[in-house]
């Protein structure tokens, strides 16, 4: 197919400049180079199926030329609405490769904003994964000018199929099969690799969100930066579970995996992802904050039920581990701590590694928000070498890494490659690189306000850069606290300290222009309600477990231990547990689990009010 | 009622225990696809309806026919090789297999190899295995029982193992599931969810649902049709609006005096009403 009969603009490509300049491009040239080897897998009816690179980049193909068929042109945006499978890499390689535009909207995006994505940025073809997705679009489509078609992934359950605007990805694929595949290629070859690839609307914890528009050369160095900087290679595996519309997974999926040629796993997804990690043991593993304190919640509980020995033998080990931990950060292990390592490995880490999916790590990675150093410190302990990454979707996520040898607790590393860093006079973080994006999407002003004439792009992050090139993040610069005494305190630090504990799920400081601060904070239903029934305290729903006086006082006492290590002024004064666990669809949380602060503090404003009476 | 293109009759089925008329002429039907709910105070039928159903009581009188055949008369396994799967109001799962395991075994009555090939697993026994497997894997991806597939079912929280008979009872490829009081114990969140994938599974597989429930504000949301028994007798069929509001109901369930509803009285009587039109009147007034 592609592999067999290259076009001549292809094979002409090939000969005088041998390195794909776009994502597509990369694709094809995995497809051409080893057709049989596997590039994906997924988990379906409980069996893994392997898709190899010919099975990748020739439903790719037939999804673009498909679209082509349905009238798209190069320039037009063509948005997909699904969780992570195969065909969301098919449709966005698809779209990517004909010159139209990718634009991902989160799974748990309700109608409202599936309506204001698919309007602003005036996708031409929706890609719905199923009936829940599309009856999402359809409730909005009266409103949506622009909309023609809607490609249904997974059409079981679906009643419209006979609407004319709606198809199926097989029927589009067969669409795709009244072309050549050759014509696809001759398009990749002929891409202009400055032009737009993909829109990535940011999640804003305030405003309607913002559409980044990313260019294939900015995906591409986001790439190869990756690749130098994590040493990535074709036998690698990863685990596909974060939310492919959002940057970070993005990379994972589908810019390092291309630029690697390694093999990613698509799980049952939800609450199987535990398993899901079990089955894969991914080599290389972005872990949000939340994933890792889910894991160090989820050990520190089962520790709590084991036997005394095995407490015994845990505590000992976990001692051992820090104290190694330490001289690893340092890149010091020498022989005593490898003899140690392997004790302390032999004994519980090994066995608790691979429990928990991790036990193939080679490149560990923490991203997308702050992670509290105590967590960090006990994924080391353990044996997990996570490392910081910062940036923005802005900057195609490219800024700083924290090197592998030199870990330094609280700052996030140094510039990967390419990165020019630089602290205004204000404190914001600047940052140059190839992966700087074109902008925003008809809004003309905000991109004037994130990028200077000379390519510096705001941040919106304030922190301080050492001499030795290492980047601390203070906080975001529209969430400093400033209370009514002038201080200016970082809320997420003292957040993330709270969060540290297992019944911690969520903790939002308060104190802009008051005189204290004061926490809200939600706990964690599983522990929490784990807790209680070992204490025979009968509980119902959540909003039950959070009232009751023990499981205030619970919480109070871990309040009362984060304080100790906090600063007069830091501490906080009165705390109130949340009646419910915040969601997506209810805007309270980002389609990342950030906490969006002006809808919870609008939401909860009583519980807020009654903290400072 | 037509009776054609019904998939169920149920047509003056009477059911006596000693001086205890537990049916009394009961009839209706559910057509294919249909979801119809009976509701009833306790003591009222509903479970008795299930038990004659699938064979575990015999009733004296009337007829069961399940596309034509007739029930009465068939012994329970006869009767779920016909297409009837159950579910129960206390949970009747093997505790210590997993959920796969648990799954499997509703599709025993399909099972057609023999002892030898079956223990040594091979030749028809292996790719038979291999394809209700399948089926299995089908109604898991169906309830979302992803994450607990190889969990022992004794470990599970309550809903979970509720979802997990139902799967049990979908894995039977029934065409007509009883659901005896799916979410009786459970909170609001459960309650729902439950009520999705009681939908979710009759418009995906295509069966019909009889619903036995104490739940009102469930049975109005998702029921076709509606059947009110008291006291063995059934005193409307309809539309669940209907129902709501028809002054023979809601005599029955607020306890107003019995000469209210013509021709119940004597039934009324003979199971001791008064208790029971209390914890009615609490029953109804939940919604």
């Amino acid at each position: 197919m592609i592999t067999t009969a290259p076009g001549p603009v292809a094979s002409g490509e090939q000969g005088d400049d041998p390195a794909p300049s776009t994502l597509p491009g990369l694709l094809l040239a995995h497809v051409r180079a080893r057709p049989a080897a596997v590039a994906l897998r997924k988990k379906n009816l409980g069996r893994w199926r392997e898709y190899s690179w010919e099975e990748y980049g020739t439903r790719s193909a037939r999804t673009g030329l498909g679209l082509l068929e349905l009238g798209v042109q190069a320039g037009d945006r063509v948005a997909i609405h699904s969780e992570n499978r195969p065909s969301w890499l098919f449709a966005d390689l698809g779209i990517q490769g004909i010159g139209a535009v990718t634009v991902g909207i989160y799974p748990t995006s309700p109608a409202t904003e599936v309506e204001y994505l698919l309007s602003h940025s005036g996708s031409v073809v929706l890609f719905a994964e199923d009936e829940e997705q599309l009856d999402k679009a359809l409730s909005v489509r009266g409103r949506l000018a622009d909309l023609r078609t809607i490609v249904v992934i997974d059409p079981r359950g679906v009643k419209q199929l006979d609407d004319p605007m709606i198809m199926t990805l097989a029927e589009l694929e067969g669409l795709g099969e009244r072309r050549q595949l050759e014509d696809y290629a001759e398009r990749v070859a002929a891409l202009d690799p400055s032009s737009m690839a993909i829109i990535v609307y940011t999640s804003g914890t305030t405003g309607p969100p913002k559409g980044a528009m990313l260019s294939h050369a900015n995906l591409l160095s986001a790439g190869s930066s990756l690749r130098q900087a994590f040493g990535t290679r074709p036998d690698d595996e990863v685990l596909s579970y974060l939310p492919l519309c959002h940057v970070a997974e993005r990379l994972g999926s589908t810019v390092n995996a291309l630029a690697a040629g390694y093999v990613v796993n698509f799980g049952e997804g939800g609450e199987s992802f535990p398993n899901d990690l079990y089955e894969v043991q991914p080599t290389v593993f972005l872990g949000v904050p939340r994933v890792w304190e889910k894991m160090m919640a989820s050990i520190q509980i089962r520790m709590a039920d084991a036997s005394r020995l095995k407490r015994l033998t845990y505590r000992f080990s976990l001692a051992l581990g820090r104290g190694l931990a330490r001289r690893r950060m340092a890149g010091r292990l020498g022989l005593r701590g490898r003899i140690g390592a392997a004790v302390g490995s032999v004994l519980v880490f090994r066995p608790l590694r691979d429990k928990l999916g991790l036990g193939r790590v080679r490149v560990a990675i923490s991203g997308a928000a702050p992670v509290a150093p105590q967590v960090l410190e006990f994924l080391w302990a353990l044996g997990v070498p996570v490392r910081e990454g910062y940036g923005q979707t802005e900057g195609s996520a490219l800024a700083t890494f924290t090197p592998l040898h030199d870990v330094r607790i609280g700052k996030v590393g140094t510039a990967e490659p390419g990165v020019e860093l630089r602290i205004a006079p204000d404190g914001e973080i600047l940052v140059r690189s190839p992966g700087v994006f074109l902008g925003y999407f008809r809004d003309p002003e905000a991109t004037a306000q994130a990028i200077d004439d000379q390519g510096w792009l705001s941040t919106g992050d304030v922190g301080e850069l050492d001499d030795a090139g290492f980047l601390t993040i203070t906080d975001r610069k529209k969430d400093i606290i400033i209370t009514s005494g002038g201080k200016n305190i970082s809320p997420s630090e003292i957040e993330n300290r709270l969060k540290v504990s297992p019944y911690v799920r969520e903790a939002v400081i308060v104190g802009d222009g008051r005189k204290y601060l004061t926490a809200l904070v939600g706990i964690e239903a599983d522990t929490v309600g784990d807790w209680a029934t070992r204490r025979n305290l009968s509980f119902t729903t959540y909003r039950d477990l959070s009232a009751k006086p023990e499981v205030t006082e619970l919480i109070g006492v871990w309040v009362e231990e984060v304080n100790r290590d906090l600063a007069q002024v830091e501490t906080v004064k009165r705390f109130t547990l949340l009646p419910k666990e915040l969601g997506h669809e209810e805007g309270e949380l980002t389609a990342t689990q950030k906490v969006k602060r002006a809808a919870i503090a609008r939401e909860f404003s009583d519980l807020i009010e009654a903290m400072y009476r | 009622m037509d009776g054609v293109s019904d998939l169920l009759e149920f047509r003056e089925v009477s059911l006596r225990f000693g001086g205890v008329q537990a049916l009394s002429h009961v009839s209706f039907t559910v057509a294919n696809d249909e979801l119809l709910a009976v509701i009833g105070p306790n003591g009222a039928g509903k479970t008795s309806i299930f038990n004659c159903l699938n064979g575990v009581y015999r009733p004296q009188q009337g007829s069961i026919r399940l596309e034509g055949t007739e029930l009465i008369g068939r012994r329970p396994a006869a009767i779920a090789a016909l297409g009837v799967a159950r579910t129960f109001q206390n949970l009747a799962l093997f505790t210590n297999l997993d959920v796969v395991d648990n799954l499997m075994l509703g599709r025993h009555h399909l099972m057609r190899t023999g002892f030898v090939s079956g223990a040594l697993w091979w030749g028809r026994a292996k790719s038979e295995e291999v394809s209700h497997r399948r089926r299995c894997e089908e109604i898991i991806d169906l309830l979302e029982l992803q994450p607990y597939r190889h969990a022992r079912v004794g470990t599970l929280p309550y809903g979970i193992k509720k979802r997990i008979e139902l799967a049990r009872a979908l894995c039977m490829d029934p065409k007509l599931l009883l659901l005896d009081e799916p979410v009786a114990g459970m909170n609001l969140e459960e309650t729902e969810d439950t009520a999705r994938y009681i939908l979710e599974v009759r418009e995906r597989l295509g069966i019909s649902v009889i619903l036995v429930e104490h739940d009102m504000r469930m049975v109005m949301d998702i029921a076709d049709r509606v059947v009110v028994l008291d006291f063995g007798l059934v005193i409307a069929t309809g539309a669940p609006a209907e129902v709501q509001s028809d002054p023979a109901v809601i005599a029955a369930y607020l306890g107003t005096p019995a000469e209210a509803v013509a021709g119940t009285g004597e039934h009324r009587a003979a199971a001791g009403g008064g208790a029971k039109a209390a914890a009615a009147a609490s029953w109804w007034a939940d919604r």
